[in-house]
């Protein structure tokens, strides 16, 4: 991976409006998309997730924000009261039969795909 | 070639065939929460620290004073390395090497790598079990002794994998411990076994209850190195450790 586009992955992870992007991972798994996201800090009743068929918002409010002082080259003082991540989805999925969890700060979507798989029988 | 990575100890350091730990970035950051952890409840001194043109041209900063992010830290008996930025790709084998060498001289008793092992259903596991490798049958007896589990069968990879063969190399008693942990988020909770198992090695006594009441805040700080780490493990064939090896005896 080339230098410019690691650092631009590592910069996305902080945003300067009060939002933090948090870790996300989106798994392929055929019939369904998995994203699992880690909230630290976060509360169930908290997350807000709204999807459409091609792309996933989430917005996590923390139980407090996350204040850092004293850090930091450009500015000393920096903090972070929600987590905020937009996801495109690599493939149409069906809104009304996705499914979330929340679990010890880790939050589970299951994103069934719109195109299923068909079983063929064979003549 | 190994003077691509230089280890730099500070002066008038006395070591007595210490027991290493090596808790560099990897998935999970087991082995940097469990590192960070130790130096921090034992009151480890910096020792020295490890230079390399292969490093990204990063230091840091704390309490104002300037410090590279690759760091030795212990007392007579016990070193820890520890890193805040992640190994990249291609400094592994030189890092390992130099690290092995040193170890060597240092005529070290043992070095325990501590590291995570990527499950799947992370979330559903309450505590998280540490498995381990050795190098040698001196380290495998070692484990048997201690009652730790052995791995049987899989691939490893990233920097632990090559410490145990180039230890083994150096005629080094070897051992890696691997607790079970998310692959691609800070896993506190994982270092927390760990550290319950390295104690087994180093009877330090070490309490977990503030790493696991500190679980969230670790979370948070250690964001940007997980991202990293993970950038750095596509280029260590970490995937490889979800497979199954094709030779069997």
């Amino acid at each position: 991976m080339d230098i410019e586009r690691e650092r631009r992955i590592i910069r996305a992870m902080w945003g300067y409006n009060g939002n933090l992007e948090p870790l996300c991972e989106v798994e392929d798994r055929g019939d369904e998309i998995v994203i699992t996201l880690d909230l630290p800090r976060v509360k169930k009743e908290n997350v807000e997730i709204n999807t459409s068929e091609d792309s996933v918002e989430i917005r996590a409010k923390m139980n407090e924000a996350v204040c850092w002082e004293r850090w930091g080259s450009v500015q000393r003082r920096i903090s972070f009261q929600e987590f905020r991540k937009q996801i495109k989805l690599p493939e149409p999925i069906d809104p009304d039969k996705a499914s979330a969890s929340f679990k010890r700060g880790i939050l589970r979507l299951s994103l069934p795909k719109k195109k299923r798989k068909v079983f063929i029988p064979i003549q | 070639m190994t003077d691509t990575v230089r280890i730099v100890e500070e002066e008038g350091v006395r070591l007595k065939n210490p027991i290493v730990i090596e808790g560099l970035p990897d998935v999970g950051l087991v082995g940097t929460i469990a590192a960070s952890y130790i130096v921090e409840k034992m009151k480890y001194h910096e020792i020295g620290y490890i230079e390399s043109d292969l490093f990204p041209p990063v230091m840091v900063i704390h309490g104002g004073e300037l410090k590279s992010p690759f760091c030795l830290y212990g007392d007579e008996d016990v070193v820890v390395v520890s890193s805040e930025i992640a190994v990249p790709p291609n400094a592994v084998y030189p890092l390992t090497r130099a690290l092995a060498d040193w170890f060597s001289s240092i005529n070290a008793a043992l070095v325990i790598s501590v590291t995570g092992l990527p499950v799947k259903n992370r979330i559903e596991i309450e505590k998280p079990e540490v498995f381990a490798v050795g190098n040698s049958e001196v380290a495998l007896k070692e484990l048997r002794a201690k009652q730790v589990e052995l791995l049987q069968e899989g691939f490893i990879a990233g920097t632990y994998a090559i410490m145990l063969r180039e230890c083994y190399k150096r005629d080094l008693s070897a051992i890696s411990l691997l607790a079970q942990c998310f692959p691609v988020y800070p896993d506190p909770g994982a270092a927390a076994s760990a550290i319950d198992s390295l104690d087994k090695f180093l009877q330090l006594g070490i309490d977990v209850k503030e790493l696991l009441e500190r679980e969230e805040e670790i979370k948070l700080k250690a964001r940007d190195l997980m991202r990293q780490a993970a950038l750095s493990a596509s280029g260590m064939q970490k995937s490889a450790e979800q497979d199954m090896p094709i030779m069997y005896r």
